[in-house]
């Protein structure tokens, strides 16, 4: 649905999106990267309010800068908090469903329908001025669900929010994705968007680190030797079984005394390996985990040099 | 000695009550303080700071009445602010010297001090560059000195990560961690990201809606009854997961990805040998293991939404004879 | 366990000594200050609010070289330049030098303030400072208290410099032509030195804790200034009328120092005694201006506007500034 291909944006000297190239398809995709990585940057190249300087960007075959067969089909959730402070929220989405060329009692059945999609229809008469967060987040993904689109863009919808809220938001967002629709959403809180998705694209500096699913992005990093954590009682009796394997690149003893932490090449061979030799030789073990299979490690290691 | 006490705290802004009856024991080492905007955090934490004039209520805050004796209250805790504080037109020296003048040290051991604490802060040659042009994460550490000047021996942290990219995170949480456990300064920590209180807390105050939901140790609170385990296979497998329900282990649910939770008879080690045995056997790969635990996130949810008493992990207050300032 | 050679850098507890709680204000204050002298903008306009005492300074040389010609010019002839000089400084009322000199620099003061005092609360406030201060064992009083003497302090010398400097040089100069007949004078100067201090540290306290941005608080404090201004004029003007026509000018002239400049030069006036007739220390004799001049007013009257004015600016600083949301 969404295509950029090798797209570049610079703002005078400062490079905004350094030859990016990517396909975004159904399903919920999450864009992380730190502040001025240039998750903004690409999310209005998508939503068509600047064109990439070189490369292309297209929506639906088509590029979306001032196009409105475009921007009738995708919905933007953008990052300001702006609104008409002195409307009530059902007022505020009914304008934008006027504007967005809905005929009154049209934008009054979808004003309704869209409130309740997103919890608010019992809320909505208050003033903006009053919302919390929450709720302002809520309005803003009303108003970008409007006419349906088959394209949600969201600019850190979960910024602000607490758990709760976070919590709920994400829910709405998985159901959207269930329908068939294509959500981008963008964050640059790894912890938030490692429970909402496993489609992913990391944007550093502008450029694009990785795509895909953490795991097998995780498994491409060869520079970096799988960090396994195995629990046991008899740490140094598992050392010297394990010592012998040659996937394993390093051992050490956690502190504490009662852990094996160790590198290891081709985790594959390696689990296997462990399994056989714990039976075999009744080495009791109460815990496996993988420290840095996680997307906050898995990001160090793609931007460190 | 608990480090704050607070009893039947009630206080209303207006018509609006933002907390009712709270009441609570802050105990020593680092707290995590979690709650939906709007659940009477800030107040608590105002009331900690001796702002507030309740309605009702009492306490004691390090041993002074939070309601008469604010001033000495400021005088042993430190803030550190969510939004940005600083004054613009200062260095970094200069203003971490000021907050210490403002708290009362002379102003050479106040310029002594705050060297030390920028130091410590990891704030090293920039200290003499002007507080505008830092970064974010430059800001934050200097809010964490400010807070951190005068010696205080409770702590308050808003938000301490915001904004800060992950390695910055994961600087300013080893600050917090070393500075809450081991120098003797007891700290609370007000956050929404839960991993970050997990990292530095051990344990939690939830409120919602002006009331303690739950309270107690980190890890209590994450206990789960039984003590199930969660199995992470390389994929799905149903026939290990039949295997394993064969040797007599009951399925309960899947919590993630590939992952399975089942309850075993026995300790940790005997049902690692059991999933390890029937995967051996049908082909499976285990690639994690250990005893199920809710995430801090699942148990604040818990709290947040659930309607019956406060959950508390902790023993029952001892009841206090005597006044508030009693000990 | 013998001692580490490697020093323990790593946090310590801060067991030093610390101020009473009576001097926190002066932390304040003195950053306060220190910002004001360091303000190079700030010593010029200092000068330039004093330029009248300098074109008296030349006046008054010119006087004493060309006395005899002066005196010949008004058909008296005195062979003696002392003697001449002497005749002509008669006419000076030196007192009133002083209040001439500190009317033409009230537009200076005013512009002093609005450099180092409108910003004080105004940049607090939208720095979100105040989180500081009042985190602090410092109340809300220490923080006004030091503001003020952080305004006070600087305005105080910015008026003393230009005052004191043309007192020693007419004292030094002028002693023999009756710089001295008033022996009250050296009292009086830190009274009139400390009025527009004290005016514009209260004045501009208050308005600065009404607005989050120095700019607006400026804009606000000339918006006050000038229209008061205007109203002077206003008023002096009518003075004029009323009076050509024989009409009674009392309500006029206490009306007519009712604005910034007014209550202060108001007070000046009925501190130095005089009617500020006197504009040009040597005029001729075509040249009498004290009836155009507004009269001294009502001393009791002037100074309770005055205090008035102060404390409700101060009062407003003092609502003002909360402990505003401490943490969001």
């Amino acid at each position: 649905m969404i295509v950029l291909d090798r797209a570049s944006r610079w703002y005078g000297q400062v490079i905004g999106l350094n030859d990016v190239s990517a396909e975004i398809g159904p399903g919920l995709t999450a864009l992380l990267g730190m502040n001025g990585a240039g998750k903004s940057t690409m999310l209005r190249m998508i939503t068509g309010q600047i064109r990439p300087t070189t490369g292309n960007v297209t929506v639906f075959g088509m590029e979306p800068f001032a196009n409105a067969d475009v921007y009738r089909r995708i919905g933007y959730c953008p990052e300001i908090d702006n609104f008409y402070e002195h409307m009530t929220g059902r007022r505020f989405v009914y304008h934008l469903a006027r504007l967005a060329e809905f005929g009154h009692e049209d934008a009054r059945r979808r004003t309704e329908e869209v409130l309740h999609t997103v919890g608010m229809a019992d809320r909505a008469d208050r003033k903006i001025a009053g919302y919390s967060k929450g709720m302002r987040q809520r309005i803003k993904l009303a108003q970008a669900m409007l006419h349906n689109p088959d394209v949600i863009l969201l600019d850190e919808p979960l910024n602000g929010l607490d758990p709760v809220g976070r919590h709920e938001y994400i829910q709405m967002l998985h159901q959207l994705a269930l329908h068939g629709k294509t959500i981008l959403v963008s964050s640059h809180i790894l912890y938030e968007v490692e429970q909402m998705t496993s489609a992913l694209l990391l944007l550093h500096r502008g450029r694009l680190l990785a795509t895909g699913d953490l795991r097998v992005i995780r498994s491409f990093i060869d520079k970096h030797p799988h960090k396994i954590r195995v629990e046991t009682t008899e740490p140094r009796r598992a050392a010297a079984l394990l010592a012998g394997l040659p996937n394993v690149v390093s051992l050490s003893f956690a502190p504490g005394g009662e852990a094996l932490q160790l590198e290891v090449n081709g985790p594959n061979e390696f689990y296997d390996s462990l399994m056989s030799i714990s039976l075999a030789e009744s080495l009791p073990i109460r815990g496996l985990s993988s420290p840095d299979n996680n997307l906050e490690s898995v990001f160090k290691y793609l931007v460190e040099k | 000695m608990s480090v704050a006490s607070i009893r039947n705290l009630t206080v209303k802004y207006g018509n609006f009550t933002a907390v009712s009856e709270f009441s609570v024991d802050v105990d020593e080492g680092c707290t995590g303080l979690l709650g939906p905007n709007g659940a009477g955090k800030t107040t608590f934490l105002k009331t900690l700071l001796g702002f507030i004039q309740p309605a009702s209520g009492s306490g004691h805050v390090l041993g002074y009445d939070f309601i008469a004796q604010g001033r000495e209250i400021r005088q042993r805790i430190g803030l550190m602010p969510e939004q940005d504080c600083h004054i613009p037109g200062m260095t970094a020296v200069q203003f971490v010297g000021y907050a210490g003048e403002l708290a009362g040290m002379p102003a050479d051991q106040a310029v002594r001090r705050a060297h030390e604490v920028l130091e410590y802060c990891g704030l090293g040659e920039a200290r003499y560059r002007n507080v505008e042009t830092y970064s974010t994460g430059m800001k934050q550490r200097i809010k964490l000195a400010q807070a951190l000047v005068h010696g205080p021996k409770l702590l308050l942290l808003d938000e301490p990560t915001n904004g800060l990219d992950p390695a910055g995170r994961e600087e300013m949480l080893e600050l917090v961690q070393s500075v809450s456990h081991g120098k003797g300064i007891n700290v609370i920590i007000c956050s929404h990201l839960l991993p970050d209180i997990e990292r530095t807390a051990d344990r939690v105050i939830v409120m919602t809606r002006g009331t303690l939901r739950a309270q107690g140790l980190i890890k209590d609170l994450k206990k789960i009854a039984g003590h199930p385990v969660d199995v992470e296979l390389r994929e799905d497998s149903d026939a290990w997961l039949d295997a394993v329900r064969g040797k007599g282990a009951t399925f309960l649910e899947r919590p993630a990805r590939s992952t399975y939770r089942i309850q075993v008879d026995g300790l940790p080690e005997d049902a690692a040998r059991l999933c390890m045995q029937c995967a051996q056997q049908t082909g499976a790969q285990i690639r994690g293991f250990h005893v199920a635990q809710r995430t801090l996130e699942d148990a604040f949810l818990e709290a947040v939404q659930s309607t019956g008493p406060a959950i508390s992990t902790a023993p029952p207050p001892i009841v206090q004879t005597g006044d508030a300032n009693g000990r | 366990m013998a001692a580490s050679p490697i020093a323990d850098l790593s946090y310590r507890n801060y067991d030093g000594p610390l101020d009473p709680p009576l001097y926190r204000w002066w932390a304040i204050a003195r950053v306060a200050i220190r910002d004001a002298f360091r303000k190079k903008s700030f010593w010029v306009l200092t000068v330039l609010g004093g330029a009248w005492y300098l074109i008296l300074m030349i006046i008054f040389y010119f006087v004493q070289s060309f006395a005899t010609t002066m005196m010949a010019n008004r058909g008296r002839q005195i062979l003696d330049p002392t003697e001449a000089a002497a005749t002509m400084f008669k006419q000076v009322k030196w007192d009133e030098q002083f209040l001439q000199a500190f009317s033409m620099g009230q537009l200076m003061f005013f512009i002093i303030a609005l450099l180092i005092g409108v910003g004080t609360v105004a940049n607090d406030n939208r720095a979100n400072a105040l989180l500081v201060y009042l985190s602090k064992p410092c109340t809300k009083m220490d923080y006004i208290v030091g503001k003020w003497v952080g305004i006070f302090v600087p305005m105080a010398v910015a008026v003393a410099v230009p005052t004191l400097f043309f007192y020693s040089y007419c004292f030094m100069s002028y002693r023999e032509y009756g710089f001295l007949d008033d022996p009250w004078l050296i009292l009086k100067l830190p009274i009139l030195i400390l009025i527009p201090a004290a005016f514009h540290a209260s004045v501009a306290l208050g308005i600065s804790s009404m607005f989050r941005q120095g700019r607006t608080a400026g804009a606000a404090y000339a918006g006050f200034y000038f229209f008061t201004l205007f109203f002077t004029k206003a008023m002096g003007t009518v003075h004029i009328i009323l009076q050509q026509n024989g009409s009674s000018t009392k309500l006029i002239d206490n009306l007519f120092y009712f604005s910034v400049d007014g209550v202060q030069i108001g007070l000046a006036k009925v501190l130095l005694h005089s009617n500020g007739g006197q504009i040009f220390p040597f005029s001729g004799p075509g040249m009498n201006l004290e009836k155009f001049v507004v009269p001294e007013p009502n001393g009791l009257l002037m100074a309770f506007g005055y205090l008035v004015i102060c404390g409700a600016f101060v009062l407003i600083a003092s609502t003002r500034i909360r402990a505003v949301e401490v943490v969001s």
